[in-house]
């Protein structure tokens, strides 16, 4: 399996994963059907910014009920959000953190497989090993959502700035800074995806399955460990363990970059595997 | 003249269904060659595995000395695969301009090219439009285009006319037939006649078995028939043709259709046997110096 693996490695050309890569951005930016998604998506953060992010920032900035509001991300672990002079910032964290990589795993449902039950697959892997493919489709899905996480902190920037011009500079180096820990964040599940895709027979079966995974493999790794505690660390095969950890801002580098990138290539490596051995 | 397609006891199986059973030949380049057999023979599973779309159970299959599916043969085989559908999302013309991206094209050259292909498929006009726009013989010649993309050395086309009015078929097979002196095509088709005029080489396969591979002319010219088809009934056209001179044997192979093997010795007997037809006031449609393609299988399958 390792030499294998080395040798599809080998075969791998950068320019042909990008172009593959590309393609995947252009559908949403460039189709009827991507724009739909882009539009449906902007409409629900707009929502989102308006009353979520901007009615918490207001309730945020009370005095009246800074002593509550303390209590409670005091005891829910958030207290460090309180610390930072972008209050929409700090909301925004909240929310992208949780719902940006539940959103994947909608989003990148169908990576190969729709293109595998048209047939459309066969024209690509007379053009493109398949480690390129399935690295390909992985890089565009993550430029897409590179993209759409760009919008939303764009937005949130603009929401702070406009309340109060002199947060900008502090609050773009900061912006980036989380868009970079949410772009880590995310890979994991969009490879979790990529790898869902090389057996699942249609994109939403791999979102039950996704989900399925999540549910079931929490329920059977919590049975496991209170049986013997020790298999608590079959935790970490679930993308996204660190998420609580993040969202407090309690996670050091390891968890926060090095755990997601990990499984984001073991996750890669076996789809890749998988997606060799298959018939298109 | 190379060897393309070198096959060893290649076997496949579905689950525990035998698709294709110790498979073994060689395809050197040069005229088309044509993979012919009836439904579930295993002619698209053979089209999977030489594409790399699938993997042999046991045996060997080499393209070009390649595994099936290595990068060194993109761009040099092609294939027009049975039931694949081009993504509805982008216009013809984007998808091909991508494959050709993939094979190594430039931007620019990559509109060059797809532009190339649609009109040697005759779609210039479609070029915008996107696959479900199309018609159905449409869609089937965007996708002859994207394999002739570039400068392939094997072109797999599976059924490339089934599903094509007669104008558009021809106008493929005339393709083929220039293309041919570039590029060696493998072909599967239920149009024997299609396959007769194209090919020179012939694979047949039956219930996953090869029970043939020989050229095309080859099996003719050593058998020694003529098949004359009538334009119309006769009486004992049958008992007639066998009473001439030279004639070993005559069957009726199918309506006004006669197979008529003759001895090898018996010179110019297809002009003793067309002044035959005049003095019996037989008026005849067709003259095939040999036995027809779809005879000489028709009379293995049964």
């Amino acid at each position: 399996m390792i030499f294998n693996w080395g040798y599809s490695l080998m075969q791998l050309h950068a320019k042909r994963s990008l172009d593959i890569a590309l393609f995947e951005l252009v559908r949403l930016f460039l189709t009827k059907r991507g724009l739909f998604a882009v539009a449906a998506f902007s409409i629900c953060w707009l929502i989102v910014l308006r009353y979520a992010i901007g009615e918490a920032v207001n309730l945020l900035n009370s005095p009246n009920i800074a002593g509550f509001i303390d209590q409670v991300f005091g005891a829910i672990g958030l207290s460090k959000l309180l610390t930072w002079p972008q209050a929409e910032l700090a909301v925004y964290w909240l929310i992208a953190v949780y719902s940006f990589p539940s959103f994947c795993l909608f989003l990148c449902a169908d990576q190969t497989v729709g293109d595998r039950q048209r047939g459309t697959l066969r024209f690509l892997s007379l053009r493109a090993t398949r480690a390129e493919i399935i690295l390909g489709r992985f890089i565009g899905q993550l430029l897409i959502l590179i993209v759409l996480l760009s919008i939303t902190l764009a937005a949130t920037l603009a929401m702070f700035t406009y309340r109060e011009p002199s947060l900008f500079f502090a609050g773009l180096s900061h912006s980036l800074i989380l868009l970079g820990y949410l772009v880590v964040a995310v890979m994991p599940f969009i490879a979790l995806m990529s790898l869902i895709n090389t057996f699942s027979r249609s994109a939403r079966l791999a979102f039950i399955v996704a989900i399925l995974f999540f549910v079931g493999g929490k329920i059977i790794v919590g049975l496991l460990a209170w049986q013997l505690p020790a298999l608590e660390v079959l935790n970490y095969i679930f993308p996204g363990y660190q998420l609580a950890d993040m969202a407090a801002q309690n996670a050091g580098l390891m968890l926060a970059v090095g755990l997601p990138l990990i499984q984001t290539m073991i996750l890669l490596i076996f789809a890749e595997r998988i997606f060799a051995r298959s018939s298109l | 003249m190379s060897t393309l397609v070198k096959a060893q006891s290649v076997t496949k199986y579905f689950g525990s269904k035998l698709a294709l059973s110790n498979v073994s030949f060689e395809i050197n380049t040069g005229p088309p060659v044509a993979l012919v057999g009836p439904n579930g023979a295993g002619k698209t599973t053979l089209f999977s595995l030489l594409c790399g779309y699938t993997f042999p159970s046991s045996g060997e299959l080499k393209i070009m000395h390649q595994q099936p599916g290595n990068a060194h043969l993109f761009g040099k085989l092609s294939a027009l695969p049975q039931d694949a559908q081009l993504d509805p999302g982008f216009s013809i013309i984007h998808q091909l301009r991508f494959y050709a991206q993939l094979q190594g094209f430039g931007k620019s050259q990559a509109k060059q090219e797809s532009d190339r292909v649609l009109e040697l498929v005759g779609l210039s006009d479609a070029a915008y439009q996107r696959p479900n726009d199309l018609s159905h013989g449409m869609r089937k010649r965007a996708i002859i285009a994207q394999a002739l993309i570039g400068c392939p050395q094997i072109v797999l086309l599976d059924e490339a006319t089934a599903g094509l009015d007669p104008v558009h078929a021809r106008e493929v097979r005339e393709l083929i037939s220039t293309l041919s002196n570039e590029a060696t095509f493998i072909l599967s088709s239920h149009d024997l006649s299609e396959l007769e005029r194209l090919c020179g080489q012939i694979l047949h396969l039956d219930q996953g078995k090869l029970t043939e591979h020989n050229a095309l002319s080859q099996s003719t010219s050593q058998q020694h028939f003529f098949t004359l088809r009538l334009a119309q009934k006769y009486e004992d056209v049958e008992k007639k043709l066998f009473a001439l001179a030279g004639v070993r044997n005559v069957h009726n192979s199918q309506a006004k259709e006669y197979v008529i093997e003759y001895e090898k010795s018996a010179e110019a007997f297809d002009i003793q046997l067309l002044k035959y037809c005049h003095q019996q006031g037989w008026q005849y449609q067709q003259l095939v110096n040999g036995n027809t393609l779809e005879n000489q299988i028709f009379h293995k399958e049964h």
